[in-house]
């Protein structure tokens, strides 16, 4: 487990770096697709199939598929994009490298927390992660639910009325 | 099933796959670049919530990821409806075209 743990996170972090490196949006869309199914992998690792499985169907199927559709009915493939600005590029990697140091620096010097749940993976797989997560959501979280329908609700009309003309 | 790999490691590639993405949204030009470099800091995000939840025995960051993927699929819908209508304004997707805020 731990030897594809590495692999899966080789994969995700050179994927991800290929996706700000190369110049074609659409080869950008499929590094994407490769990070994300590494990251499914995580899930899977981290006892969690259903996200895995969400990961795959509704990012690199549904998400990522849009994306790729725009960039083809625009034709964008040919819109090359260069990064030469100067000021842009070092400004950017500049503060990415304090953000690096200080996410680091916070997880350091954060207190340790013990695991205060009860929902070990022996209990997760006992009663089935899909079937928990159902239960959460349709319980406890049943209101965050309603409120992200309204919100997809929300984003068909808010995309009709920027698309149309 | 884990033995040596805890979730101090899985937050270390969160937080790298997260600044990747970052570095992406400071530096590139092309609107749709930007938006898969959000893509992946959202995903990073993702990662960190799910490696904590099965670190402390809870189910809460699992259920949050499900609502993350949501508000993705939302912005994405959003997003990809600006492009189209920038495109249709400017005829290309590059955000140095977007400039009628410069003073």
């Amino acid at each position: 487990m731990d030897a594809l743990f590495y692999i899966f996170s080789i994969i995700a972090i050179f994927s991800a770096l290929m996706v700000i490196l190369v110049k074609n949006p659409l080869t950008s869309a499929l590094y994407v697709v490769l990070c994300f199914f590494a990251l499914a992998g995580f899930y899977i690792l981290l006892n969690m199939q259903f996200l895995a499985a969400m990961q795959i169907l509704v990012y690199a199927g549904a998400i990522i598929v849009l994306i790729v559709l725009v960039i083809m009915l625009l034709n964008l493939a040919k819109a090359k994009d260069t990064i030469k600005d100067f000021h842009q590029l070092s400004v950017g990697i500049i503060s990415v490298l304090l953000l690096f140091v200080e996410i680091i620096l916070y997880l350091n010097t954060a207190g340790e927390t013990k695991p205060t749940g009860i929902y070990t993976n022996a209990v997760i797989n006992k009663i089935g992660n899909t079937q928990i997560i159902g239960q959460f959501l349709f319980t406890k979280y049943v209101f965050p639910f309603e409120v992200a329908s309204i919100l997809l609700l929300v984003a068909v009309i808010g995309a009709y009325i920027f698309a149309k003309k | 099933m884990n033995v040596n790999v805890n979730v101090n490691d899985y937050l270390a590639v969160a937080s790298i796959i997260f600044c990747i993405g970052a570095l992406g949204v400071l530096i590139r030009k092309n609107l749709i670049t930007i938006f898969l470099s959000l893509e992946l800091m959202f995903n990073a995000a993702n990662l960190g919530f799910v490696a904590v939840s099965e670190y402390l025995n809870l189910i809460s960051g699992d259920i949050f990821v499900i609502f993350i993927m949501v508000v993705a699929a939302a912005e994405a819908a959003i997003l990809l409806g600006i492009a189209i209508a920038f495109y249709r304004e400017k005829g290309a997707i590059s955000m140095d075209k977007a400039n009628e805020l410069k003073f």
